[in-house]
């Protein structure tokens, strides 16, 4: 008789309920800590304050150009990754995983020093006659943008050759075979291909995007404020920990509700329909 | 390709193996008694590890330095009240106050440190002695712009325009210089309105609002500001590093604070917490931390002024210097962060 695997996973769910539920629930619990006993106070005195809703819309938007960044930038290195030969493969996984190696927080003021007056970003285009003077990308969304796309970019192309490297290349040629130009290969056999990895892509560099607080406050300045900034000001400045439970379960779920999207469109029937 | 297999017995032992390694550092810390102090990042930390360690050793105790800002260091001990995470607290006036209301710090035993005597009787706090006085002004590049002559100059003079950064509320060194500002164009170090409406008749200064000095120290570091709202030790590291830094005193006064190390309430190893103290007050160590990079005014009576240090400040200037209203700021800080965070973000 084939035996249950129920035993295989009991310690990483116990593991799962002490260190993540549990917690969970406790913050869940914190954020219905009102001044009078429980009660809604801490979500109406957030959702109440119109700058609060701009954060909010500030953090979806960010990961999302993260992703289309990640997306635009992360497929052309897979591709060339499934075209190359063992060696050229060696290079880009290396290249990949070596920034992964390095601390966020390292990444993070490099992009300093690259994003500043005196970075080679500015004084590229004051060289080829582009810009009249120095400028910076610091406390700028773009400058974030920038940022936060090479810090995520791993985790985005790494899931892509995953599934990339179990696909033989000769379904290119296939279509080819079949009268398909390139655009038409892209987007009629590439990307439904790939669809799976792109998800997963996604769903970590959103995360990760959304919830990177070292990057977002060094990089996107005080001007820039999104909403893991706004917990650390509750938790660390303001001592308002119900206020800051709150938040987190408001970006808990609106981060969790946009994934949820996310991952229903992937497996819409008229796009899995064309791998 | 090679399978990988490993046996029963073989798990085992890694997983033994795995959890002495995670219960070690706990047994080799049960084994002295050490203080776990808290002192804030960068210049301090570097300075006390490197000074406060022998002297505390000397003293029969092994010290650990923990790097938090000040605030971070209330939120800290107020996650695990009774359980403290550090047996000392490094914090200013302000933040003081906030632990004697929730009950993190406690009195201390002066009788328990031999350089107690050596302080000046404003530095013997109840809950604490004073390590130095922190005096503040403006940072500035004398290669970008000129000398500011204080607050007023640094929002009227074009020289600045777009070079000069601030930092929020939630910075003791960006209150202190924003209740100057509330004086000189509003009706008293309370009246933040007024410095609120400086800031939306000048928005070239809210781009260039951060979180903290340190950030503000890389900033400057990379010619990316020219001018920032900064204590005599900023710019002691800052020249420490090579680079052009210039401190000015606001033609105003220039704001003080205060820093005293606290005993936290439920300190897992008071008699090394306070040979700790005792470390930071005694002359050997004020001796070395009034040199640079850091140039800590000394509080020990007995050490002698620095040229650099008499440059700032002399002792008998200190008393002239500005000493905030802690109290009033505590009362209307959480709504003052909101509403500069609000008026930043746009």
């Amino acid at each position: 008789m084939k035996a249950s695997g129920f035993p295989y996973v009991l310690p990483m769910l116990l593991l799962s309920v002490a260190f993540f539920a549990t917690p969970l629930a406790v913050l869940v619990g914190f954020s219905f800590i009102g001044p009078d006993g429980p009660s809604l106070h801490n979500y109406a005195r957030f959702l109440g304050d119109a700058f609060n809703y701009r954060v909010l819309v500030n953090t979806a938007t960010l990961g999302l150009q993260t992703i289309a960044s990640t997306t635009l930038l992360g497929i052309p290195i897979a591709l060339f990754y499934w075209h190359s030969g063992k060696t050229a493969r060696q290079v880009i996984i290396f290249l990949t995983l070596i920034p992964m190696l390095t601390s966020n927080v390292v990444r993070t003021f490099a992009w300093i020093v690259i994003l500043g007056r005196q970075g080679p970003i500015s004084e590229t285009f004051v060289a080829l006659g582009l810009a009249e003077r120095p400028f910076t990308l610091m406390s700028t969304e773009l400058g974030l943008v920038l940022a936060m796309c090479q810090i995520d970019l791993p985790l985005i192309i790494l899931p892509l050759i995953a599934i990339l490297s179990r696909t033989p290349v000769q379904f290119t040629e296939a279509a080819q075979v079949s009268g398909a130009g390139p655009w038409r290969i892209l987007v009629t056999v590439l990307l439904p291909m790939m669809l799976p990895g792109l998800l997963a892509g996604w769903i970590l560099v959103f995360a990760s995007t959304s919830a990177s607080f070292v990057t977002q406050a060094v990089i996107g300045g005080a001007r820039n404020v999104y909403v893991p900034q706004l917990i650390y000001r509750e938790v660390g400045t303001l001592f308002d920990w119900p206020m800051a439970s709150a938040i987190a379960v408001v970006l808990l779920l609106s981060t969790g509700i946009l994934l949820v999207a996310m991952t229903m469109i992937s497996r819409h029937r008229r796009l899995v329909g064309h791998a | 390709m090679q399978d990988f297999n490993i046996t029963r017995r073989h798990f085992g032992l890694l997983a033994a193996g795995a959890a002495a390694a995670v219960a070690l550092p706990f047994t080799a810390r049960a084994a002295g008694e050490t203080a776990v102090a808290a002192t804030f990042p960068g210049n301090w930390e570097d300075a006390y590890r490197t000074v406060l360690t022998p002297l505390v050793k000397e003293a029969g105790f092994d010290l650990t330095v923990a790097p938090a800002m000040a605030q971070d260091q209330l939120a800290k001990v107020m996650a695990s009240p009774g359980n403290p995470p550090y047996d000392t607290l490094l914090m200013s006036p302000g933040q003081m106050a906030v632990a004697i209301e929730n009950d993190l710090i406690q009195k201390i035993d002066p009788s328990k440190l031999k350089n107690w005597n050596m302080l000046d009787p404003a530095f013997q706090g109840e809950y604490g002695p004073t390590v130095t006085v922190e005096v503040n002004g403006i940072a500035y590049n004398p290669d970008l712009v000129p000398a500011p002559k204080g607050y007023r100059d640094l929002f009227e003079n074009p020289a600045y325009e777009g070079l000069v950064s601030w930092t929020g509320f939630a910075s003791n060194t960006g209150v202190m210089a924003y209740s100057e500002i509330a004086k000189i164009f509003g009706t008293g170090p309370t009246d933040m309105d007024a410095v609120f409406k400086l800031f939306k008749a000048h928005p070239e200064h809210l781009k260039g609002v951060v979180a903290s000095t340190n950030h503000q120290m890389t900033l400057f570091q990379q010619g990316e500001i020219a001018v920032f709202m900064c204590s005599t030790g900023n710019v002691a590291k800052l020249k420490a590093l090579g680079l052009k830094a210039e401190f000015v005193q606001p033609d105003t006064g220039s704001p003080a604070a205060p820093v005293n190390i606290h005993l936290t309430k439920g300190a897992k190893n008071p008699d090394a917490a306070y040979a700790y103290m005792d470390a930071a007050i005694s002359k050997a160590a004020q001796d070395k931390l009034k040199m640079p990079p850091t140039e800590m005014f000394p509080t020990n009576k007995e050490v002698e002024l620095t040229p650099g240090i008499e440059a700032y400040v002399k002792r008998e200037q200190l008393a002239s210097l500005v000493y905030p209203d802690w109290a009033a700021i505590n009362k209307n800080r959480a709504e003052w962060i909101r509403q500069f965070d609000a008026l930043v973000a746009g």
